[in-house]
């Protein structure tokens, strides 16, 4: 999870938010190069004493700031793009759970070893155990298995919502009257937590998703199904 | 990048607002030298010109041209890195749980060594 006035990303826990993290470094070093030019720039409007104001064309520097950015945006695209490829690779996922959304909770399904299917709410603050997480810890978390790829089917049952685990890289839009998949594998045991992420009326900020990710062996033992 | 710094770890230390040099990997490695490059081209082009503003552009491009070249070489070889690192990993675990069974690699490869 954050901590606390965190602005920057958390920590991986999915090879495609490995991925993120390294073209969010990428574009970030670019960002910061292209500031400093225009910094420069400024420094250097401020403090020029030429004052010509009959300058009519400048066909050099206007090339170049036209091909430059072209340039520029070219080596942003193109790592971009091979991660967007990358999100969409065909995987044959081990296990599928249903994830829909609700005025204000989640309900998950396992639906492929069985007919498990349970609601998770946020737990109230009078509810809350010393060490639990305000605002973030839920009754029931998603219990899943690491190193196995993971397809999560995501709808809505009411209005827009979206389903989103930032240290997994996840976020998808629930919507109601369709079905959207997103996969993702898991490369370390925790728990982490993520919120809805669209607006869905008075309570959407307290339906927080939480996923309890274990290794394997411990998963098959059956933990989740004895709920 | 996710915890507070904890104490004996670099704090974070953000150019521009931004930038977090300390926990960016190669971001301060491209910084220092493109610092160097910048100084080496500036003041060599004010020692050959002794044109002032005209050394701070050179200083500047010759900033972003170093650091832009050191970050993509120092990111190439990071990559590479971790993809002998995740490999490296990957054959552990295989020795780890193939060990003894038939499907160790080891035992296969002796087998045929010895034929």
């Amino acid at each position: 999870m954050a901590h606390a006035a965190q602005v920057g990303l958390q920590d991986a826990t999915s090879p495609i938010m490995e991925e993120l993290i390294t073209f969010h470094d990428h574009a970030l070093m670019i960002i910061f190069l292209i500031c400093f030019l225009v910094l420069y720039a400024l420094f250097l409007t401020l403090t020029t004493k030429l004052t010509n104001t009959n300058i009519s064309d400048a066909q050099e520097m206007e090339t170049v700031w036209t091909i430059l950015p072209a340039i520029i945006l070219v080596l942003i695209a193109l790592p971009s793009l091979r991660i967007l490829y990358m999100t969409d690779e065909i995987n044959d996922p081990s296990l599928t759970i249903k994830s829909i959304g609700h005025q204000w909770y989640w309900t998950y399904e396992y639906t492929d070893y069985g007919g498990l299917i349970f609601n998770s709410y946020m737990l109230p603050p009078l509810f809350l155990e010393p060490g639990d997480l305000r605002l973030l810890d839920v009754d029931n978390r998603v219990v899943l298995p690491i190193e196995a790829p993971i397809r999560m089917m995501i709808t809505s049952q009411d209005v827009l919502h979206s389903w989103a685990v930032p240290t997994l890289g996840l976020k998808t839009d629930a919507v109601p009257g369709r079905l959207n998949q997103t996969t993702f594998t898991a490369t370390r045991p925790g728990v982490y937590y993520g919120q809805c992420s669209e607006i869905c009326g008075a309570n959407h900020s307290f339906m927080p998703i939480v996923l309890e990710l274990i290794p394997l062996k411990i998963f098959e033992m059956g933990p989740v199904f004895t709920l | 990048m996710a915890a507070p710094p904890e104490p004996g770890e670099p704090e974070e230390r953000k150019l521009l607002g931004f930038l977090d040099v300390e926990n960016t990997p190669c971001a301060r490695h491209s910084i220092l030298y493109g610092s160097l490059g910048s100084v080496v081209a500036g003041f060599g082009h004010f020692l050959f010109t002794s044109r002032i503003r005209r050394s701070c552009d050179v200083g500047v491009g010759g900033f972003i041209l170093v650091t832009l070249g050191c970050w993509f070489h120092c990111r190439y070889n990071y990559a590479k890195q971790r993809i002998q690192e995740r490999i490296a990993r990957e054959e552990i675990k295989k020795k780890i749980l193939y060990e003894g069974t038939h499907l160790d690699p080891e035992r296969k490869h002796n087998g045929s060594s010895s034929n």
